[in-house]
């Protein structure tokens, strides 16, 4: 067992170096740089009048230092990272990067994770439920249920939840604090006020997903149900439910656990979107603002950190399989 | 026993007597005709089949079904509530709608469209009404159905702020909406095609190594991605490059699972026994992947290409819902969304939502359709 | 033959029907026998004759769409020294209480695939120790102490390291033995193997059935043996019925059945048997094949592959026949009521 995880850690710690330098080289695909949207902006706000000198824009570029190659620039900016924590600085913003993203990131992870929470707690029982039950009322009603849930998207319920607290409801209920705590120091009251809120926008994530999970967890356990040790369980007198609990769902779990691995993502995606719409203090709009402003530096943090986000999750999922599964336990 | 008398062992067996062969005929079906049978006993997935043909139809003949062209406006009525379409006036087939007028709120002062019951604007189908050119190659100005006076306000979900019919810009929608999935699709299948393909067929490091590639891909959220991608499009570009752009940032987000599902389907051909078979007969390696192998798992593809055009499109939507996809004059359900993302606009003008509609029926209408597929693939379970 | 205080299961003209989208499939079409106390019964018979649904039906496990429609199964359990209760399994509720008390404990069951019976998730272990302690009082100590005894006694070597290893880890021929420890944790009266050895190679097939054989002794078992293969029924059947698409179509002691077959398909059975005395004789197939159970043929389901058949055969459904009280076929070359009226008609 620890010579599989000691390999699916080197793994994970190929796959972030891998992902830091595809994140950055992202960043620095568009044609020109913070000094093109700069002096862009300028001239607009100028009215067109004066022109920037070639000069000081060279000067700028120096002064942010990219007239250097890219690999250059890179081993700069992951070096800070990895040395002293610096994800340099934001140009939009005239803040420093690592604490935009100490600010967001936690609120991005705390509404995934929750996201991932709710999700499992309404997919495995209505998964385990419309197998057992296949072609009952109930699945069919899940089934049609869940694709609904695969074929609105986030943006768009977030934006029907806007629409019906705005016209019924007080405004208060979007957003992850409430008014007084919005600019608070963190404190036990404050962690407890965003609890309830965050469910809101983790149902709105997590909708799609939850049917995913459903549609696999349903074919897993109908998988299942079908082998012959089932059979085996049941010659011995077991009773339906003990056995249903101890062997086909304990079976169906496997591929339902490493879906963890790819639903993250999902969830890291929808929290941006949704984010965007009802304009939640997490990484999305931030980023969405980096991404096109070109402010390099806080885009490709936090693409960093989002998708490190995930790779930890892939990894947990590795553990419980390890935890789950003596078959990937003893290989 | 010789081959002769295996021959004629085997042959003897083939024959039977003469009273059997009515009664225990072998019925061969091919692999085509199983999987249309069992498709055909999915119900939601015939349903689903037909809801995407009609919306295919209706996006390749979006100049005759669209009452107007996608352009055109009357700024006189912008945020025209949806209009009730009547069939029969007097007991014969005349289909009408009603006219708007203007109130003003008592309270608010505000103007705000009602329907003017006492004006019936008279309609017809197959009508000449805006000239178009169909495909950009005919010439044409028949429109499915149409206001006999052309001035008439025709607005069956309600008109956008710029007096554009809701109605009809779904329609061109469909166009570029749908077509995204088909392109993007078709994209990705193709990469993930060759990648899946050469990871399975050579095995080795080269599949080891392509198969952590696309571990790592897979674990990047894609939303970012598509965004970082997106906002690199420069401003200035075509409509048409725009177009293609997105496309292809959809689908290089895409491939990794067709990839895999290709490689699995590659790795798990080499251990069956017809595909030893056909070795040991000689048979060579190019004719074997495309004649005994690819065919054997086509429709194990087809039904996931089926199930990855709607991400595509929800993308394509989500992309430019957020203005960073396509932009106008294209209109995409994505594009007409845009509208929507103030809620103070939604709350007054809710028909504006009507695009999303279209989404939602589509991509449930393909989930059901790939869902058939897929179930149908395996006609052997 | 066994008298009848030894009765253990008694069938009677047992129906299970599977109804399925495409229609009903008759699976097991009126199947009568009965099995006692320290006999073999071997049922015999194509893939698809019904055998195995059959064995199911005795647990109450028919798989969905399938039911048992028609007919009884009964079982006779001793419960005191010298009190017998008679219990209708085909009665019984499936998930019922009663018949859980007798799946694993009165009753007991190995299957085919020794592979897959086996979760894969659970040691050895785990898995016989739960049966022994659903079924008795035994705390776990004294449920692991019994486990290491039946792994020994079926011959498992070092059972102490064994009992917690986990099925992939082990042999084919290992894993059946772990199972047949297991269908003996609570001493059943009756086992029943469905094909327990198909998926084993020839050594460890030859080793599985002498372990059965012997347990059977030792125990006093009455055992219910699925196979297709005729020798292995040679081997240890007492007696024989032979499946055909859901009938039995004979049934009689092995040395009747091997001796002096009766049923025209169990005749073409029998002469598909490669001999070792015959050289270079031509093996003989039975003509055509197993019809779909969709288009099953009138009458008598055999007639279209059967050597010997009427113009009857096509039209009349074949009653059971007792040519002797150990031997019934299920033809209407005997049956001469069912022969007249066609001949009258004939002529």
């Amino acid at each position: 067992m620890w010579k599989y995880l000691f390999r699916r850690f080197l793994s994970m710690l190929f796959t972030v170096w891998v992902i830091s330098m595809l994140s950055f080289a992202l960043i620095q695909l568009p044609p020109g740089d913070y000094v093109t949207t700069l002096v862009n902006q300028l001239v607009a706000t100028s009215a067109g009048s004066s022109t920037i000198s070639s000069e000081y824009i060279e000067q700028l570029r120096e002064m942010y230092g990219f007239n250097q190659p890219m690999y250059v620039q890179y081993f700069k900016w992951i070096g800070k990272i990895l040395t002293r924590g610096e994800f340099g600085y934001s140009f939009v913003y005239k803040r420093d990067a690592a604490v935009m993203i100490t600010e967001r990131l936690p609120m991005s992870f705390a509404l995934s994770f929750a996201s991932m929470i709710l999700v499992w707690a309404v997919a495995l029982p209505i998964g385990i439920y419309s197998a057992v039950r296949q072609y009952s009322l109930g699945d069919y009603i899940f089934s049609f249920m869940g694709f609904i849930g695969l074929a609105v998207p986030n943006f768009l319920l977030a934006l029907i939840l806007l629409f019906i607290t705005y016209k019924y409801f007080d405004k208060a209920m979007i957003g992850l604090f409430s008014q007084e705590f919005a600019s608070a120091p963190w404190s036990m009251a404050k962690f407890v006020d965003m609890l309830k809120h965050l469910w809101i926008p983790a149902t709105i994530i997590g909708l799609g997903g939850t049917a995913g999970l459903i549609r696999t967890m349903r074919a897993n356990l109908l998988d299942e149900l079908n082998k012959p040790y089932v059979e085996t369980a049941r010659a011995k007198g077991l009773s339906e439910r003990r056995l249903l609990w101890k062997y086909p769902v304990r079976h169906a779990m496997n591929p339902f656990i490493s879906t963890i691995g790819w639903a993250l993502p999902g969830f890291v995606a929808g929290d941006v979107i949704v984010s965007i719409v009802l304009n939640l203090p997490t990484s999305g709009p931030v980023l969405f603002n980096a991404l096109k402003a070109q402010d390099m530096y806080v885009a490709a943090g936090f693409i960093l950190m989002l998708s490190i986000l995930t790779v930890i999750g892939t990894f947990i999922s590795d553990i419980l399989l390890a935890m789950l599964d003596p078959r990937i336990r003893l290989q | 026993m010789t081959i002769n008398e295996i021959d004629l062992a085997l042959a003897d067996r083939a024959s039977g007597g003469p009273s059997t062969e009515s009664d225990v005929r072998i019925e061969v079906a091919t692999q085509w005709q199983l999987m249309w049978w069992k498709f055909r006993r999915h119900k939601l997935a015939m349903f689903g089949g037909a809801l995407v043909l009609f919306f295919y139809l209706l996006a390749a003949f979006a100049e005759f079904f669209a009452p107007v062209n996608f352009t055109t406006y009357n700024e006189q009525y912008v945020y025209a509530p949806p209009q009730m379409i009547h069939f029969f006036r007097e007991g014969k087939l005349a289909p009408y709608v009603y006219g708007y007028k203007f109130e003003r709120d008592p309270v608010s002062y505000k103007k705000t469209w009602a329907i003017d019951k006492s004006v019936i604007i008279p309609l017809r189908f197959f009508n000449h009404g805006d000239p178009y050119k169909f495909w950009g190659l005919f010439r044409g100005d028949l429109h499915l159905i149409g206001p006999v006076n052309a001035s008439d306000p025709f607005y069956l979900l309600g008109a956008d702020k710029s007096g554009r019919d809701v109605f009809s810009r779904i329609i061109y929608s469909a166009r570029v909406s749908l077509t995204v999935g088909l392109v993007g699709v078709a994209i990705s299948f193709t990469i993930g095609i060759l990648v899946g393909g050469i990871s399975g067929l050579v095995g080795g490091v080269v599949d080891n190594l392509i198969q952590r590639l696309i571990e790592i891909l897979i674990s990047i959220p894609t939303l970012p991605v598509w965004l970082a991608l997106a906002a690199m499009v420069p401003l200035s570009w075509s409509a048409l490059r725009v177009y293609f752009m997105i496309t292809v940032i959809l689908s290089l987000v895409g491939w990794m699972g067709l990839a895999r599902v290709v490689r699995s389907k590659f790795l798990a051909l080499r251990e069956e026994d017809f595909i030893m078979a056909a070795q040991l007969d000689g048979v060579p390696r190019g004719r074997m992947i495309t004649k005994h192998m690819i065919p054997s798992f086509l429709s194990h593809i087809i039904a996931s290409i089926t199930l990855s055009i709607p991400g595509m499109i929800l993308g394509e939507t989500a992309l430019s819902f957020l203005g960073l996809g396509l932009r106008p004059p294209v209109v995409s359900w994505g594009v007409m969304l845009q509208d929507t993302q103030k809620v103070a606009v939604i709350a007054i003008y809710p028909w504006l939502l009507f695009p999303a509609v279209a989404v939602i029926i589509v991509v449930l209408a393909l989930n059901f359709l790939g869902d058939g597929l897929r179930d149908a693939a395996d006609p052997y379970q | 033959m066994a008298d009848n205080n030894n009765l253990l299961v008694q069938v009677e003209d047992l129906k299970i029907h599977f109804f399925t989208n495409e229609g009903i499939v008759r699976a097991v079409d009126g199947v009568t026998f009965d099995i006692h106390s320290g006999e073999t019964l071997c049922m015999v018979g194509e893939s698809g004759c019904g055998k195995s649904v059959t064995a199911r039906a005795l647990l109450q496990i028919v798989h969905r769409p399938g039911k048992i429609v028609d007919g009884s199964i009964v079982l006779y359990r001793q419960k005191s020294h010298d009190q017998i209760e008679k219990v209708r399994i085909s009665d019984l509720e499936p998930k019922g209480r009663e018949i859980r008390s007798i799946r694993g404990k009165d009753i007991s069951m190995i299957f085919q695939e020794p592979m897959t019976s086996l979760s894969p998730m659970y040691t050895v272990g785990n898995q016989i120790m739960e049966t022994i302690m659903l079924h008795t009082k035994a705390d776990k100590n004294q449920a692991r102490a019994r486990t290491l005894e039946l792994l020994e006694f079926v011959g498992i070597p070092r059972p102490n390291r064994i009992i917690d290893e986990y099925p992939f880890r082990l042999s084919g021929g290992m894993r059946q033995r772990a199972m047949i420890a297991m269908a003996l944790s609570c001493n059943p009266r009756l086992l029943i193997a469905d094909e327990p050895t198909t998926a084993l190679d020839v050594t460890t097939q030859a080793q599985i059935i002498d372990l059965i054989q012997g347990l059977q002794k030792d125990y006093d078992m009455g055992v219910l043996f699925i196979t297709h293969d005729l020798g292995v029924v040679a081997e240890i059947a007492d007696r024989v019925a032979v499946m055909y698409l859901g009938n039995v179509v004979e049934y009689s002691d092995v040395y009747t059945i091997f001796n002096d077959p009766q049923h025209p398909y169990t005749q073409s059975l029998l002469r598909s048997i490669p001999k070792v005395t015959a050289t270079r004789e031509k093996l003989e197939v039975i003509r055509g094949m197993v019809p779909s159970p969709f288009r099953r043929p009138s009458g008598c389901p055999f007639h279209p592959r059967c050597p010997k058949a009427m113009p009857v055969c096509s039209e009349i459904e074949p009653k059971t026949i007792s040519l002797t009280e150990n031997h019934q076929v299920h033809c209407l070359l005997f049956d001469e009521d069912a022969k007249k009226p066609v001949r009258e008609m004939a002529s």
